[in-house]
């Protein structure tokens, strides 16, 4: 028989998922058009969804309501997940949900600040300067007997294409994998950093060249993923031992979800349409797909990796530590879309490692 | 024709065939920045022939009317879904059905009223409401089915109540389109049905849709043979190799006349080539794992016991297939075929090459096994380790499972063992340079695999020992060093639990208990095994032997709901508890008479 293997390491269970309620803005046609909430935070573990005729209620991680402010979603969230990146371990933050929900805003922060030290700066600015605190410390603690490299690279998924945050100028990039470094983007810049400030700076040099719409719902709608990757290497010198750690820290900003179409869809319009977002729409179908295996036949599956998961299977379940965060917004019109939003997280909770260690026993015992 | 605002029919057409191909052409350029640029201009034509077409008398032509309606009404549906406005669109298209309801059956409405279904279905899976996409969808399929038995005529396609008289489509464009129209329904329909985990329902609608792809030649030759592989891989999952065989064959056959085709512009780009390449090697991993389940399953039905060939169940097997064989020649097949008659003979061709009834000896398993062999080799040639680790190493490790299934069926001891030095040759290379920070879940497969097959290949080499007089000390050199390194690789799998500070869990999680037990529970096994003259070698081996045993018996003991998963092992663990203290005690006293 063959047996299901869970590789999460140590105390790292399944991925956290938590959800974030926006609050209602102006100015939108959202905003506009909103004559009622269709939610109510119930807890800061359960949310109810008022749909027809039953309510629904739904439990997470943590919820945060439309009061939450960015430092306690960073550090209810995002801060251990930094602690274990500087522990060796991978981590993998994401931002999932709906176009205008707030993923930009909580990833990053309002965008018109361009303000580091801004008040509503938002998670990627927070683990940034959480992850240099901690280098720091690490250093005094260690003095000269522990250094650290950071490096950093930013990239962007669109169409099933990869293109170079960093290097506007770059033409369409290779995912490859090594035997002994992972999964990596073929020729991506990567950047030295040194302090939290240089990673803001590069991060928001790479954000004004990512690809966005303006559509009447909303007037900046994010069109592809953007991942932000820190690799964290320390090395630390004992007698003549030398001990070298490295992990990837990747922050994940999707494409609205409200696109995710199937993409194996016939028909020209809408392989048009579902193409943009091919790889949220993949991601969901791994996870299915993750979580539904288990009869313990072999098979292979032709269309298996989008570029986004292929390029974060470890965060899907390898030896790394993921959160999802998902974003909501309350408005009654957004009622099928928050459900959406919320069934993909609930989805995302099931996620385990169905690696299958072949382990017949038959014929052993003998 | 009545007069329509101070426009005039043509102009009203001349506005409507710009709306669409402003929606259908013009917007595939739009900038990225504003990507509905077209469609809303689309849009605004729309709603422009909208109020000449309210702003016409209604009169006996009311029911023209409500059908010109009615088309607007789904463009604009389709406009507003398409822009991202579901909630708009829903209301468009729920009109649209409105105006259609009393004459959806009608050749001029039926085609447009099964698209309006087809468009609120995939709406509603967009909010996730997959029961109401349903809904939609098989009234869409019922819709079709009755109008083929009442009518069957070629319908009007929607596009034609905007055309002048002479440009109206021929019967052969219409019946392509709303056949096309109808495959688009089937295909949702079979993935409604895999969302609703109607398996088996979403198969039979995929390879419906496969079919009718075929028939209408609406079709991407690379693309239908990758969903035909894929297919395959579900029928082997139900273990029907017939319908699996076939469903390659037909993926092979399509697959290689996209290869012959030179492409339109014949500008194909590197990458394609690239591509193409990909997919010929992704339809070659399909066929190894038909080879590969199809040796498994025979093993499934062929094994004792204790996971040996029962000579008695082949003959029976043999026995029965040569009845069935008989039977068939009366009956013939009855399978589900991609009857088209062009591929139809190289798909045969391709299906004989090999077999898809259960082998039941070594010859014949060895036939499959040898076809499964070539299309690793095929598969290799593109997923190199270098660029493309996880599946190369995923190819690797369907290679060793084959010629573990071989071995099997091999009687001669001899021969068996080299067939699993041959898996060990090709796996261990693989798991020594591997860093198991990014492939952990590979890294510990490899490693139970490597312990795994030394551990056979140490029984086997006792089971050739056991027959001979005396055991030489060549063989003794052999048991001991197949040993070590089974040891050693159980070893290093146990190594991989641990957290980054080297401590072992002291509770296993689910997922790594049985491995993590039967891996301790061999290591064990495995020093009592350890050939030696030397006692207090053979002492220490007995205590280190004790020691994994009571890990076993101790962890169950605090963790009762362990049992389950390892009752054979902790019985005979316990068994082992308990002799192994007396048997140590007697060997001291043999060391140590005096004392």
């Amino acid at each position: 028989s063959a047996l299901p293997l869970n590789t999460s390491s140590a105390e790292g269970d399944a991925i956290k998922v938590c959800v974030r309620v926006r609050p209602p803005s102006e100015g939108t046609a959202l905003g506009n058009e909103h004559q009622g909430l269709c939610l109510s935070v119930l807890s800061s573990k359960t949310i109810r969804l008022h749909s027809k005729p039953e309510p629904k209620i739904f439990t997470f991680d943590y919820v945060a309501n439309m009061e939450t402010t960015q430092e306690s979603v960073f550090s209810t969230v995002a801060k251990n997940i930094v602690e274990s990146c500087m522990n060796g371990y991978n981590g993998t933050i994401f931002a999932y949900g709906q176009t205008g929900s707030g993923k930009t805003f909580t990833m990053m922060g309002p965008s018109e600040s361009g303000n580091f030290t801004h008040s509503l700066r938002g998670v990627i600015p927070r683990s940034f300067e959480y992850l240099f605190f901690l280098i720091e410390r690490e250093k005094e603690k260690a003095g000269n007997g522990k250094s650290f490299l950071c490096k950093c690279s930013f990239i962007e998924i669109y169409n099933e294409q990869i293109f170079d945050l960093l290097d506007s100028a770059s033409a369409g990039l290779f995912l490859r994998e090594h035997i002994n470094k992972g999964v990596f983007v073929d020729g991506a810049v990567e950047q030295v950093l040194s302090s939290a400030a240089e990673a803001y700076q590069v991060l928001s040099m790479g954000w004004r060249n990512r690809r966005v719409a303006s559509t009447s719902m909303n007037r900046e709608s994010s069109r592809s993923h953007a991942v932000f990757t820190v690799t964290v290497e320390s090395m630390e010198k004992t007698n003549e031992v030398v001990n070298i750690r490295s992990s990837l820290l990747n922050l994940v900003d999707l494409a609205g979800s409200e696109r995710q179409k199937d993409t194996h869809t016939a028909g020209m319009r809408l392989k048009e349409a579902g193409n943009i977002n091919r790889s949220l729409s993949c991601l969901s179908q791994v996870m299915t797909a993750l979580v539904d295996i288990g009869n313990g036949k072999q098979r292979h599956v032709c269309y298996r990796d989008s570029k986004l998961t292929f390029l974060l299977r470890d965060s899907l379940g390898g030896n790394a530590k993921t959160c999802i965060i998902a974003n909501v917004h309350p408005g009654s019109r957004c009622f099928g879309e928050t459900l959406s939003t919320l069934n993909f997280a609930q989805r995302a909770k099931l996620i385990k490692n169905k690696a299958v260690v072949n382990e017949d026993t038959q014929g052993n015992v003998r | 024709m009545a007069a329509v605002g101070g426009c005039g029919w043509a102009g009203v057409c001349e506005k409507f065939r710009t709306a669409r191909t402003l929606s259908t052409v013009e917007s595939r350029k739009d900038p990225e920045t504003d990507p509905y640029r077209s469609k809303y201009s689309a849009r605004a034509l729309l709603q422009e022939v909208k109020q000449l077409l309210s702003a016409a008398e209604e009169g006996d032509e009311a029911r023209l009317l409500a059908v010109r309606r009615a088309v607007l009404e789904y463009e604009l549906g389709v406009n507003h879904t398409d822009t991202e406005e579901l909630s708009a669109g829903e209301e468009h298209l729920q009109r649209c059905m409105q105006l259609l309801e009393p004459h959806r059956l009608s050749p001029d409405c039926v085609s447009l009223y099964i698209q309006a279904q087809n468009n609120l279905g995939i709406l509603w899976s967009e909010r996730d409401k997959i029961k109401t996409a349903q809904t939609y969808l098989e009234s869409a399929e019922a819709l079709y089915n009755q109008y083929m038995k009442e009518d069957g005529n070629p319908p009007l396609d929607p596009s034609e109540h905007f055309m002048a008289e002479e440009e109206k489509l021929t019967d052969q464009e219409r019946s392509k389109r709303f056949e096309k129209a109808y495959t688009h329904t089937l295909y949702y329909l079979a993935q409604v049905y895999q969302h609703l985990e109607m398996i088996e329902k979403a198969a039979q609608y995929c390879h419906t849709t496969l079919k009718r792809q075929l028939e209408y030649c609406g079709y991407h030759p690379v693309e239908w043979a990758l969903n035909a592989a894929t297919l395959s891989q579900y029928y082997l999952s139900k273990q029907c190799f017939m319908e699996s065989r076939h469903c390659l064959a037909a993926a092979s056959v399509v697959f290689s006349q996209a290869g012959q085709v030179p492409s339109a512009e014949d500008n194909e780009t590197d990458q394609d080539q690239q591509d193409l390449r990909q997919r010929k090697a992704e339809i070659a991993r399909c066929w190894i794992k038909y080879c590969l389940n199809l040796l498994q399953s025979a093993q499934k039905l062929l094994e004792d016991n204790i996971g040996e060939l029962d000579p008695d169940r082949q003959l029976e097997l043999k026995a029965q297939r040569k009845k069935e064989e008989d039977e068939k020649e009366k009956g013939r097949k009855k399978a589900v075929l991609f009857g088209m008659s062009d591929i139809c003979d190289s798909v045969l061709a391709m299906e004989e090459k090999v077999s898809s009834v259960y082998p039941l000896d070594f010859q014949e398993a060895r036939e499959i096994f040898l076809v499964g062999q070539n299309y690793v080799q095929e598969a290799k040639e593109f997923f190199q380790v270098d660029g493309y680790v996880t599946d190369h190493i995923e190819i690797v490790q369907d290679h060793s499972a084959l010629f573990k299934v071989l071995a099997f069926f091999e009687e001669d001891y001899e021969r068996r063992c080299k067939m699993h030095k041959r898996r060990i040759d090709m796996l261990e290379p693989i798991c020594s340079e591997l860093n198991p920070q990014y492939y952990l879940l590979i890294s510990r497969q490899l490693q139970f695999e490597l312990a795994d097959t030394y551990y056979k290949m140490m029984d086997l080499k006792v089971a050739i020992g056991n027959r001979l007089e005396e055991l030489d000390s060549h063989t003794i050199k052999k048991i001991n060093s197949l040993a070590q390194f089974a040891i050693k690789y159980y070893e290093l799998f146990l190594d991989s639990l641990r957290n980054p500070d080297k401590v072992f869990p002291e509770v296993l999680k689910e997922d790594v208990l049985r491995p993590a037990m039967v891996a301790k529970f061999h290591i064990a096994r495995l020093y009592g095994k350890l050939i030696t003259s030397d006692s207090k070698k053979q002492l220490e081996n007995m205590q280190t032997s004790l020691e994994y045993y009571t890990f076993l018996v101790d962890y169950c003991e605090k963790y009762p709901d362990a049992v389950r998963a390892i009752e054979t092992e902790l019985e005979l663990s316990k068994e082992m508890v308990g002799l192994l203290p007396t048997k140590m005690e007697r060997l001291r006293a043999k060391l140590s008479p005096f004392i």
